[in-house]
């Protein structure tokens, strides 16, 4: 898989998350909103992000890394994602 | 006794011990008892009287706890609300019990607007005064009093508010002490939200025996939980199967040590007797009751003695201390050993009926007792097995979602011609939502129908999957036949 860059990773999530949670509308979601805190996924939809990340970034998610400061806002998943890919 | 005496009681016996511990609050009985001391002043003051109805729309917190004692000390009736309700059912409820006050905090105070007048509409934080001047008065309140209205998903479509009386739920709070062998000692992981039953009787249960509820909102990252119950070195654990299978699939449950946990409660319908198995196996220190129940038996009617867990895997158990459980046939005659039947249940925690609903409650209290629409058969040592339900209900998570009532929201958009809601099989949630669509040639798109449910529906009531179709199968009568859609899944 080429490398993709921060804004790359950025892109494709945020497309993600619009898509599937938020009905293709993003306005009202900043890159540091909380998905847990504005109500806007669930315990299975913390998963489907999780599969999302592994699908397209090419890393298996560990049990232990599924915690907010990893998943839950876009600046979160930004770091996390940037921090695995680089590292592989 | 009283359910709100149930605080003092135990504010009296253990004033220093954490009651409650949420986020970075630790909250003594001593303070817990006087807070909900100045939410009932508050609530004197502003005019409430005996067996009014005061919403409670808040998340689980310190304050839902203050306010739930508050409203039971100035003789109020406690109405829990899911907070993810949205205007469209909200209005609904609010019809039916008509509340005097609405108690809820700045984040949700916004889903009542042009709903109640703002001046019903209390906030939490006029209930921060930790030091109230005096001891509140209780009102002349009896053990048959209304305490609380708990709603519930109905069989029609329109939730059934199911009326506890404070001897209702006292009495069902006594026997899961009983059978838990709960302490002063105990403290438990309070991840089900108060405003169901199964998370209303872990805080009643608790309190009554000078326990601790430590209360945390992120099971949607469950590790996160599991970090407080190693740091809290709690020794209980309440969840419904989705929880039990987010904890054993989804998190780092087998790295974490947690030689304080006692036991685990599982309500909220059948778990799989694989992930009962495999659980045990991950935490063979751990005590894991299996249990049964409903609303309208104030939360719990069955349990299974862990003793029995692996020979009678499968079962709900035995009748709880106090409640008598028989299965009938649909002539109210005690069916054999084998034989199947609806089970229905005696007992002081059994509901005074439904709000505003004299024929759904005639439908279910009759002479023999409970009606619980659940089938089930008995073994020869008298330990039950559910088989199915009667009603139509879908089952995902913690909630039960009714069927017809998704077919109603959804048959008023423009472009629907009719629909059918049915559960599907679903991996972490029991069961998922599926709808089934027939178009009536006005054009729209899967995300139209979707945001249009996202405006009438709480969020757990989204459809997770959509299918348009050309017809839905019927019976000669007209009715959908869910059971052939649910084939087709």
């Amino acid at each position: 898989m080429a490398a993709m860059n921060e804004a790359d990773i950025r892109k494709k999530l945020r497309e993600f998350i619009k898509n599937n949670f938020l009905l293709g509308n993003d306005a009202n979601l900043t890159d540091d909103d909380s998905f847990m805190g504005k109500g806007i996924v669930d315990s299975t939809g913390i998963l489907e992000v999780v599969s999302f990340v592994e699908d397209n970034f090419g890393f298996k998610l560990p049990d232990e890394d599924l915690m907010p400061e990893n998943l839950d806002s876009i600046n979160n998943l930004v770091k996390y994602v940037t921090a695995r890919t680089s590292a592989q | 006794m009283l359910l709100h005496e149930l605080l003092r009681n135990s504010a009296h016996k253990y004033p220093s011990k954490t009651a409650v511990v949420y986020q970075k609050e630790r909250v003594t009985y001593l303070e817990l008892d006087k807070r909900s001391d100045h939410c009932a002043h508050v609530l004197l003051d502003a005019g409430i009287r005996k067996g009014n109805r005061v919403a409670l729309f808040l998340d689980n917190s310190v304050d839902y706890l203050v306010a739930y004692f508050g409203i039971l000390k100035s003789g109020g009736v406690v109405v829990p609300l899911n907070t993810q309700f949205v205007h469209r059912e909200l209005e609904s409820l609010l019809d039916d019990f008509t509340p005097r006050f609405v108690i809820t905090d700045t984040a949700h105070r916004p889903a009542f607007k042009g709903l109640i007048d703002p001046k019903f509409l209390l906030d939490t934080g006029n209930f921060i005064h930790e030091d109230s001047p005096f001891r509140v008065q209780a009102p002349d309140i009896s053990l048959k009093d209304l305490a609380m209205i708990i709603y519930t998903s109905g069989t029609t479509g329109k939730p059934k508010g199911v009326m506890l009386s404070h001897e209702n739920l006292f009495s069902n709070a006594a026997s899961i002490v009983e059978y838990l062998h709960l302490k002063h000692s105990d403290s438990i992981m309070v991840i089900l939200p108060f405003y169901y039953s199964y998370g209303n009787s872990l805080l009643t249960t608790h309190i009554k025996v000078g326990a601790t509820l430590v209360i945390d909102n992120r099971f949607i990252f469950p590790n996160v939980v599991l970090d407080l119950m190693e740091k809290e070195q709690v020794t209980g654990f309440a969840g419904v199967p989705s929880h039990f299978a987010i904890l054993l699939r989804k998190s780092a449950l087998r790295k974490y040590n947690l030689p304080k946990l006692r036991y685990v409660t599982q309500a909220g319908g059948g778990m799989p007797a694989s992930m009962i198995e495999e659980f045990t196996q991950a935490m063979p220190h751990v005590k894991f009751f299996v249990m049964y129940g409903q609303t309208e038996a104030s939360a719990r009617l069955t349990y299974l003695n862990p003793a029995f867990l692996k020979e009678k895997l499968g079962s709900i158990g035995k009748a709880i201390p106090g409640v008598q459980i028989r299965v009938l046939n649909e002539q109210g005659v005690e069916v054999e050993a084998g034989q199947i039947g609806e089970m229905v249940a005696r007992g002081r925690n059994v509901m005074l009926g439904y709000w505003n609903a004299p024929e759904e409650t005639a439908n279910v209290l009759r002479k023999e007792g409970l009606w619980t629409g659940d089938l089930a058969k008995v073994d020869e040592e008298g330990f039950i097995y559910m088989v199915s339900r009667k009603k139509e209900m879908i089952k995902s998570g913690a909630n039960r979602i009714s069927p017809l009532e998704i077919e109603d929201v959804v048959s008023r958009m423009p472009g629907v011609m009719e629909c059918a809601a049915i559960g599907i099989p679903d991996e972490i949630l029991g069961e998922a939502i599926k709808l089934c669509v027939v178009k009536n040639g006005i054009p729209f798109s899967e995300n139209d129908l979707l945001l249009f449910c996202k405006k009438n529906l709480a969020a757990f009531k989204m459809p997770r999957v959509v299918e348009f179709v050309e017809s839905l199968p019927k019976t000669s009568t007209g009715k959908i036949k869910r059971s052939e859609l649910v084939g087709k899944a």
